[in-house]
């Protein structure tokens, strides 16, 4: 009899002791993660925040005062005055009747924030497996530990990228920004065609909306259908439904010659057995390693390719490429694009 | 530096950036699609390629079969079971000869040696019942079963079927987060867990690899393949009758096996979503051309790569695991032996969990190689129960023939069906031996993998036999 109270008394104990763990260690929602959120709230992280945007602010045009600081860092009023007594006594910015503007230095070091920032956000692009709507939140606690020597590396590891995973540029180290040519998808007329080279992330709620659309930097855009409610747009020959609010964080370049129109969107994927097809584009949302791995196989636009066995449930599929037979997933070969051979002949016989 | 000079070098650094915003972003790819072109191009004049269409199409009619949706699993289990049957089967004669030779003949041999030389009784017991006779023990269960396993093995992979499985298996693994070269990884942790962790090389995505490494340890290795059969037929096998006792106590083993290979693909899946969630992945998998495979070559680098390696690592594990059985069974410490004060400590732990404190000793001992984890055990049971009609002395492991005289000991030992049961699920849950860790530190080179290859199946193991043990005393009573 003893043994049994003592062995439903471990057992509750063992069960009691595990949802502990589970209430410290989940991650986002534990103890843990939230302790080391509000540990980032510290005096330096809370200036460069500061200086970020304020400079954010000048680039976009529009007024930054004591109030805007304080909503954008989610600090009291109080606690913000401090702050920019501080940054003042620093140098870092200037008072004028009310509204704050950025010295010289205080822009160099913000740049530099910014620099880490977007820098960081490419590295986890390309370089890790760490989910798009994550790539801001995780950059945003990063910015603050990057050490000039890691700066350096990492950028020469990325190969001194110019932009961004959603497009920003990013600021070199001497601290100059790259000119964007870029207009609001707004501005391309019905039937024009355009490429994505900027989808701005904040705030996350929006991003995270176009992300879930599908949309993402390197898109080949065409308006379909314009009016006052919503904007209707085919990107990568997937048709999209877009409000203005959310029309306008893409921006594009507009695509001029009609060679350089990409008319073929049929992913690789979709490729049945025996089928001979020719890779046409490679989508830019392959990144990173991934990307360079299909270009080792030699998965470049003009390669043939045969797809020829499926696997169990249809995934991954064996093909043909440059005479090896390889396996792909399919979440790969959604991103390639292909013309099928059949299509080819049509197009010929077509033009003679 | 002069002016003039400062001025050119601004203008060409001006003029390379500037040249770099034009170029753009997608430079790598141009370059490298004007370089697959061009080398097309160059290939197109001068090679000439040999029609090999009745080649392709009876490796494609190979395919169709092994790869095929109704034959390809059962081909796959049903060579995995023929690779598993040779490799029992053959590896029992070279095993006994060897067990015979280097235990029973050569270890007394080495006895009579010594004390004709007269070596003290401490130098005697360390080097030859202790350092020899773990060396000669770990030799001769392990060479010969992976001296045939792993050749087999390199044979299905040279004749191109393995690219194969992993072929069929990546849906499965795919969906845990892993990749489909995990299925080969983990057949090749059947043999040894540290040759599963080298073979983990074959898979290129970074965080797919470490994920088959961390699991690897859940292929029952054949180093525990014979503590779960013997421990099986003793328990498992006694509780029904005679006529099918073999029968249940083997699938007992199996199903322990099997759930070896769900533990390892839940981990997998579990460890993806949490703590590998952001490392970078990539797949793609080569099948290569069917060949005929080159037996005699294949022997040769499977002896080397893999057999002598694994097994050299073996022996120096080994050895200092000798010395310390012999010396925790000899060092006294007031009235007992230190293995004594040991298992008095952890025996109240122990038996909560479901074993006991000479197991747990065994299996701190046995680190090195699971091998000698039964003989330790029998050596410490009776050592401890001061049975002197049995076994070889103090310190010195030993193990029985019969089978229900090892049985006997187990029970004077106090040992019920529950500790049988749990010692079958701690010996394939706990942490893996020294010379995995030290393969597995090698190939990830950080500690911070090679501590978790360690944490993960140790904490799984002691909570899965603590949550046995506990519902075993609620439903079964003590």
């Amino acid at each position: 009899m003893e043994t049994m109270i003592h062995s439903l008394t471990a057992l509750s104990i063992s069960i009691l002791i595990i949802g502990m763990l589970i209430i410290v260690f989940f991650p986002e929602k534990g103890i843990l993660a939230r302790w080391n959120r509000t540990r980032k709230n510290t005096e330096r992280i809370l200036i460069e925040d500061a200086l970020k945007h304020i400079y954010d602010c000048e680039y976009n045009d529009t007024d930054c005062t004591l109030h805007s600081i304080a909503g954008n860092l989610a600090i009291s009023g109080d606690r913000t005055a401090k702050l920019t007594e501080k940054l003042m006594i620093h140098g870092l910015i200037e008072s004028h009747t009310g509204y704050i503007t950025l010295t010289d230095a205080g822009r160099s070091y913000a740049l530099r924030v910014i620099r880490l920032h977007r820098l960081w956000e490419r590295y986890l692009a390309d370089q890790t497996g760490v989910d798009e709507n994550d790539w801001h939140s995780e950059a945003e606690i990063k910015e603050h530990a990057i050490s000039p020597d890691e700066e350096t590396a990492i950028a020469a590891q990325l190969g001194n990228p110019l932009t961004d995973p959603h497009g920003d540029p990013i600021p070199s180290s001497s601290g100059t920004v790259m000119k964007q040519h870029e207009t609001p998808i707004c501005k391309l007329k019905k039937g024009e065609y355009g490429r994505i080279v900027h989808i701005e992330d904040e705030p996350p709620a929006i991003y995270s909306q176009l992300v879930a659309l599908g949309l993402h930097p390197g898109m080949q855009v065409r308006i379909i259908d314009q009016n006052d409610e919503r904007l209707t747009i085919e990107a990568d020959g997937n048709e999209c439904i877009l409000a203005p609010l959310f029309a306008g964080h893409i921006h594009i370049t507009p695509i001029h010659h009609t060679k350089d129109v990409q008319h073929n969107f049929q992913p690789l994927s979709s490729l049945e057995e025996g089928e001979e097809a020719q890779v046409v584009a490679i989508s830019r949302k392959i990144r990173g390693q991934q990307r360079r791995r299909l270009m080792d196989l030699g998965l470049v636009p003009g390669t043939s390719v045969t797809a020829v066995m499926k696997s169990v449930g249809n995934d991954p599929v064996a093909y043909k490429i440059r005479g090896a037979l390889i396996a792909l997933r399919n979440s790969q070969t959604n991103g390639i694009f292909i013309e099928r051979k059949e299509e080819k002949q049509n197009e010929t016989t077509k033009s003679m | 530096m002069d002016t003039k000079q400062f001025n050119e070098k601004e203008d060409i650094l001006t003029n390379a950036t500037r040249y770099r915003e034009e170029i753009g972003e997608n430079f790598y790819d141009t370059m490298l699609e004007s370089i697959y072109s061009e080398a097309a191009t160059i290939a197109k004049k001068s090679v000439r390629q040999r029609d090999d269409k009745r080649i392709y199409t009876l490796d494609r009619t190979i395919d169709r079969i092994v790869t095929s949706k109704v034959y390809g699993f059962p081909i796959m289990v049903g060579l995995l079971a023929v690779v598993f049957w040779i490799t029992i089967v053959g590896s029992n004669l070279p095993s006994d000869m060897l067990y015979i030779l280097l235990v029973e003949t050569l270890h007394p041999a080495l006895k009579g040696v010594a004390s004709t030389i007269g070596f003290p009784w401490w130098l005697d017991g360390l080097l030859i019942d202790g350092a020899y006779l773990s060396v000669a023990w770990v030799v001769s269960v392990m060479l010969p079963p992976m001296a045939i396993f792993f050749p087999l093995f390199t044979l299905l992979e040279d004749f191109g079927y393995l690219p194969r499985v992993a072929f069929n298996m990546d849906s499965l693994f795919r969906k845990a987060g892993a990749h489909g070269k995990q299925a080969l990884t983990m057949s090749m942790g059947f043999g040894c867990n540290a040759a599963g962790v080298i073979s983990t090389r074959v898979i290129d995505s970074p965080r797919e690899r470490i994920i088959a490494i961390l699991t690897n340890n859940f292929s029952l290795c054949n180093g525990r393949w014979p503590i779960l059969i013997l421990i099986s037929t003793i328990f498992i096998g006694s509780l029904v009758p005679a006529h099918i006792a073999g029968l249940v106590s083997a699938m007992a083993v199996v199903s322990v096996a099997l759930l070896g290979i769900v533990l390892s693909i839940v981990l997998s899946w579990f460890l993806s979503h949490t703590i590998l969630k952001g490392e970078a992945s990539t797949f793609s998998l080569e099948l290569p051309p069917y060949r005929p495979p080159r037996i005699l070559r294949t022997l040769y680098t499977s002896l080397i790569d893999r057999t002598i390696f694994v097994l050299w690592r073996a022996i120096l594990f080994a050895t200092p695991a000798g010395l310390v059985i012999w010396l925790v069974a000899n060092i006294s410490i007031g009235d007992a032996s230190l293995a004594d004060h040991f298992i008095r400590f952890a025996d109240p732990f122990g038996l909560f969990i479901g074993l006991n404190g000479i197991i747990l000793l065994a299996f701190i001992i046995a680190i090195p190689a699971n091998e000698i984890i039964i003989p330790t055990i029998l050596m410490l049971t009776v050592t401890t129960l001061g049975m002197h009609e049995v076994g070889a002395g103090t310190g010195v492991m030993f193990e029985l023939d019969s089978v229900s005289a090892t049985a006997s000991i187990f029970h004077t030992g106090g040992w019920t069906l529950l500790t049988g049961i749990n010692l079958m699920l701690f010996s394939l849950i706990h942490n893996p031996c020294s010379t995995t860790l030290y393969t597995i530190y090698k190939e990830t080179g950080s500690m911070k993998w090679t501590a978790l290859a360690a944490v993960i199946p140790l904490t799984l193991g002691i909570a899965v036999c603590f949550f046995v043990a506990q519902i075993w005393r609620l439903f079964l009573g003590g």
